[in-house]
């Protein structure tokens, strides 16, 4: 069969600039950058949401305790280093002296303390703070954190960026969910939000750099901001949004479509970079629901399905086959189970279907409008059509999608991304299925393994855990991932010191003098 | 009928039957015309131009845009009739009612002009946000939308009718309120509404193409004129013709309904204008 | 008069309580909430859960209805949940953005499609006529986000005259206004000149028929000084009551252009409302365009009675 695997891959090779050019310029401080990014955010607001476009522009303006490193391990940011006791339960992080808000008020154990206590009230992912017991100051650089049980995680979580732990002055983090002023210690400041249109952040000159840090790492390390400002353009058709970068109006586009970038790439004046991989392109089955309920149909599907087809019609030019549910070079990816990926095997698929419930109804495959998703649904459908089955496809906005798609009735596959889970490690990839969220019915063993990885400090056992996992994933076919996809993105050759990640960061970044 | 060769010797009465026929046609017969099926994808024959294999070249999926097209006129086509015979009925109905029970008239065009009042396309994109996305439920929301001006227009004219002289003399003869409606009003109304339908369904081939734009419309991978051109729109300056040929297909189609409108409003309607 | 004033305003409040039941209808049934905006596909239950807690949506709907009737009467139209701002401040924000670009469609319209369709009345039925309605039908039979898209292929794309999309405030530039305008009004435009220019057609050809215009053609008046003089002002009630429809159309239209050109106006606000249940910004700004589509009519129909005495308000 057409199978790479990526298990030799570097592991520092999470993601790769696909045209590496030594810059012959030198760094240089001023211009004003604009970055076309997809969608508005909903909040900036760092602490309350998971969206990937607020993400994007939040990560330049507030700081967390840890933040992850480029190989997306935890490393101190606002916090010099931890201490941890004997029994795992107690951790005290010194923060760091002499760091300022952008409004001048120094950073103290009291902000901390008002930021993470904001976070469990009303945090985005308040689940990753759910094993604290208390925070408190223990100095006025010093803040302690009990938890009620051992959690191998807790670094992670600290430092995840999905709805990052923002650090707040405490006078903001007396406010309630998106009301408060977007003050951080990052290396950007706020300056203007229109809505509809654009969210502008400039340089923040009072900034204090991490010591400790010697080049960009990740959403940690060295964060030299050396543009004036930098503008987000939100615009969300594709059209306008290329021929925006070709007119020079923008010039970096956060997402550009395999045809577009390659004829791109052609020209001297732009730069193509890949992020790959950027996220797996899941397919859910609803276990409550009707046939996807019977195993025997799920790994007929399972069977059945040319994963390779998909990803390369729905993520054209940057996509990889892989079916471990980490991202290759993590340290718990795995072949595990993969046997069963992407077998394209229509003989054994309609055995497989022969013994399940299925009686030629018609199935309901929900999604939202995003292109590749609903690519994704399009060809799932035309390739069950080959073994016999019936599939109607239903696009909905995604509000109403992600609504269907956490009941138990009214649809029986859905398919969506699942970018930041992976990048966070196996606990967040396991999360969702964890008591049937997604699933509509929950898996004891997966279950299990779930609450074993929290409590096992071992890195080697935990990596047996994530095994087991996999395993049980293929074996019961639980959900399927379709491939790893990337995106292109397109930069002006003038943007330099430019290098893809989870956001398109623009500290270390410049403009070449046109 | 009399109005037949007043029809036929409308210029553009038979320029918009022209061309609404061929695109009528062109979708009847899809099964034979089409050289490929429409809903199979080809990897390798990814965005191709046009050329001599694929006349109006292939989507991103390596569909054939020709075929696609032929196919897409048949839901298009389908998503206008229905909701010009749909907006038809409710359109009669509500507007009759009104017209002929002054009790019911100031309520039920008070609702008209409060549906009226929001844009049609808004209205639809909300309908349809609410119903889902399905050739029915397009076809519902877009009745929806044009139903209130339909309405209007049928009220008008049984407003007018019913002061008309032999309509006294049907109810004096003793004709109850509903056969006179039935008998007399209704066929009298028959001109405006047939005008008035045709251009609902031109209005209606304009606007599947909008929601599908919005991403509202029509699910694939069946293909309408709208969908084919929202799925060409991330291609739009690498691949335009995706988005040109639909795009085509979609001003014949509108342009004939509105000459046939224009004829129809001429020999049926000559009381109204443009 | 003011007795008519008076019931047109009475009708007007009326319809306006109904579109806002109707809105509050279509928040009550669309499915999916404003928390998933902010959370993505793996956030759990207990979470949107706590953020609708938090953002206050978890009352029930007749407890909004009531605080939304309100503070409405205190002429409040509530906070959007996602912008940071009350709806009326997200509203007047956009609406230069919107009022210049159906200003700007409208004189564009009305200018060329007056003219045209006097030109085609005055030649009725030789070739420029029949070019001028050929043309006009055809402007009317285009889906405008389709124009809007070939526009861009063609000005902002192969020729690089102005951008593709986005807007720059007047008073930032007034030269960058244009530019970040032009394309868009023009769209806007195109599709309802074809209208204007029918109608124009129509009713001048209606004056021109009446004995007047024949006795001021048989005084040896010139046919030109005949069309402008006589014919035109003449017809201009019916041109008036047409160029507010399209006005009334164009504020629709505006909503798929802003789409298309990434122009921040109203339109764009309420669709992005719509998509992400940002319910506040979808009531208040229904209910603010039915209010200024309304008001549109409601003027159009009083200029008609100042221009024409003899139409009478009743």
């Amino acid at each position: 069969m057409r199978r790479r695997t990526f298990g030799t891959l570097a592991a520092s090779a999470a993601l790769t600039a696909a045209a590496p050019r030594l810059a012959a310029s030198q760094p240089r401080r001023g211009g004003d950058a604009v970055v076309a990014i997809v969608q508005p955010p909903p909040s900036l607001d760092a602490q309350i949401t998971t969206a990937q476009a607020a993400r994007d522009i939040t990560l330049h303006i507030y700081e967390t305790l840890y933040a992850r490193d480029e190989n997306a391990r935890p490393v101190p940011e606002l916090a010099t280093g931890v201490t941890v006791s004997g029994d795992g339960k107690t951790y005290v992080f010194p923060i760091r002296d002499g760091v300022k808000f952008h409004n001048g008020k120094p950073l103290d154990s009291a902000d901390v303390v008002a930021s993470l206590e904001r976070y469990r009230k009303i945090g985005g992912s308040a689940a990753l703070l759910a094993a604290v017991d208390t925070v408190r100051a223990s100095g006025t650089h010093e803040v302690t954190i009990t938890l009620k049980s051992v959690q191998s995680t807790f670094l992670d979580n600290l430092s995840s960026p999905r709805a990052p732990i923002a650090i707040y002055p405490a006078s903001e983090a007396a406010k309630p969910a998106n009301q408060i002023e977007f003050i951080g210690t990052g290396p950007f400041r706020f300056v203007e939000y229109k809505p509809d249109s654009h969210v502008k952040i400039a340089r923040y000159d009072g900034y204090s750099p991490n010591p400790g840090a010697t080049g960009r790492d990740g959403f940690a390390g060295k964060k030299e901001a050396l543009l004036d400002t930098v503008t987000f353009r939100f615009m969300t058709e594709a059209g306008p949004r290329n021929a925006a970068l070709e007119a020079g109006e923008v010039h970096l586009v956060e997402s550009v479509d395999g045809p577009v970038a390659k004829r791109m790439g052609a020209n001297k004046s732009y730069t193509v970079y890949k992020a790959l991989p950027f996220g797996f392109q899941v397919i859910k089955f609803n276990h409550a629901f009707g046939v996807t309920g019977d195993v025997n149909f799920r790994l007929a599907v399972q069977s059945a399905l040319d994963m390779e087809e998909i990803m390369s019609l729905s993520f054209p030019d940057i996509y990889q086959m892989d079916g471990a549910w980490v991202y290759p070079g993590s340290p718990f990816h795995t072949s595990q189970g993969t046997e069963r990926y992407n077998k394209t095997d229509a003989a054994a698929a309609k055995a497989l279907l022969a013994k399940s419930a299925y009686k030629g109804e018609e199935l309901t495959f929900i999604t939202d409008p995003l292109r590749s998703d609903v690519d994704t649904a399009t060809m799932v459908q035309e390739q069950l059509k080959a073994i016999g089955v019936t599939v109607k496809i239903s696009v909905a906005d995604w509000p109403t999608v992600s609504k269907i798609g956490f009941t138990p009735t009214g649809w029986h596959f859905w398919t969506h991304g699942f970018g930041i889970e992976p990048y966070e490690g196996p606990a967040s990839v396991m999360a969702p299925w964890v008591g049937g969220a997604s699933q509509q019915k929950a898996d004891a063993e997966v279950d299990r393994l779930y609450a074993a990885l929290n409590a096992e400090l071992d890195e080697t056992k935990r990596k047996a855990i994530f095994a087991q996992f996999q395993a049980r994933f293929y074996e019961q076919a639980i959900a399927m991932k379709a491939g790893n996809y990337g995106n292109f993105q397109v930069a002006t050759a003038r943007l330099k010191g430019f290098t893809p990640y989870r956001i398109p960061r623009m500290w270390g970044v410049w403009l070449d003098q046109a | 009928m009399r109005a037949l060769p007043r029809l036929l010797g409308h210029r553009a009465f038979v320029t918009g039957a022209a061309l609404v026929l061929v695109v009528v046609l062109a979708a009847i017969s899809a099964d034979w015309l089409a050289p490929y099926d429409p809903l199979r994808s080809a990897v390798r024959m990814r965005l191709r131009p046009p050329e001599a294999e694929h006349w109006f070249g292939t989507d991103h999926f390596g569909r054939d845009i020709l075929s696609r097209m032929l196919f897409g006129a048949r839901i298009s086509l389908a998503i206008g009739l229905s909701t010009a015979m749909l907006t038809g009925l409710f359109g009669t109905m509500i507007g009759a009612a009104a017209g002929f029970f002054p009790r019911l008239d100031h309520p039920l065009m008070r609702l008209m002009d409060a549906l009226m009042a929001f844009p049609a396309i808004l209205l639809a994109i909300a309908v349809a946000a609410v119903l889902g996305a399905s050739v029915a439920n397009v076809i519902v929301a877009l009745s929806v939308a044009t139903t209130p001006h339909t309405a209007r227009i049928v009220r008008a004219s049984v407003l007018v009718v019913r002061r008309m002289d032999f309509i006294e003399a049907a109810r004096a003869i003793g004709m109850g309120e509903a056969r006179v409606l039935m008998r007399h009003v209704l066929p009298n109304v028959a001109g405006p509404l047939i005008v008035r339908m045709t251009y609902v369904f031109a209005t209606a081939i304009l606007a599947e193409a909008a929601l599908s734009f919005i991403g509202v419309g029509p699910p694939p991978p069946a293909p309408t004129f709208g969908n084919i051109i929202a799925n060409g729109r991330d291609f739009i300056s690498d691949a335009p013709w995706i988005t040109l040929f639909p795009g085509l297909a979609v001003v014949v189609s509108v342009l004939g309904l509105n000459l046939l409108g224009d004829g129809l409003r001429d020999v049926l309607d000559p009381r109204a204008r443009a | 008069m003011a007795f008519y004033l008076a019931k047109r305003l009475g009708g007007m409040l009326l319809v306006l309580v109904l579109v806002s039941l109707l809105s509050f209808g279509i928040i009550w049934l669309v499915p999916g909430d404003p928390t998933s905006a902010f959370l993505d596909a793996s956030a759990t239950a207990e979470q949107a859960t706590r953020l609708r807690h938090e953002l206050g949506l978890d009352q029930p709907l007749w407890q909004q209805m009531v605080a939304w009737y309100g503070r409405l009467l205190h002429g409040d139209l509530g906070r959007s949940i996602l912008l940071r701002r009350s709806v009326s401040v997200a509203i007047l924000e956009r609406l230069p953005v919107t009022l210049s670009l159906t200003a700007l469609a409208l004189a564009f319209a009305g200018l060329v499609g007056v003219a045209a369709g006097t030109l085609a009345a005055t030649l009725q039925n030789r070739w420029p006529d029949q070019a001028i309605m050929a043309a006009a039908l055809l402007g009317l039979s285009v889906p405008d986000f389709w124009l809007g898209l070939m526009l861009i292929l063609l000005f902002a794309v192969q020729l690089g005259f102005v951008p593709t999309g986005g807007f720059v405030p007047f008073g930032e530039s007034p030269s960058g206004w244009f530019r970040s305008i032009a394309l868009p009004a023009a769209t806007l435009a195109l599709v309802q000149v074809g209208f204007i220019a029918r109608m124009t057609r129509a009713a001048v050809l209606d004056v021109l028929h009446q004995d007047f215009i024949r006795t001021a053609a048989a005084k040896g008046l010139g046919r030109a000084r005949v069309i402008l003089c006589h014919a035109l002002p003449n017809a201009a009630v019916p041109i008036l009551t047409v160029v507010g429809i399209v006005a009334g159309a164009m504020l629709g239209g505006a909503v798929i252009v802003e789409q298309v050109f990434s122009i921040p106006g109203v339109g764009r606000l309420i669709v992005g409302a719509v998509l992400s249940r940002d319910y506040p910004v979808i009531q208040g700004g229904l209910l603010f365009l039915a209010a200024i589509y309304l008001t549109v009519n409601l003027a159009v129909d009083l200029l008609y009675a100042v221009a024409d005495p003899r139409v009478r308000l009743e």
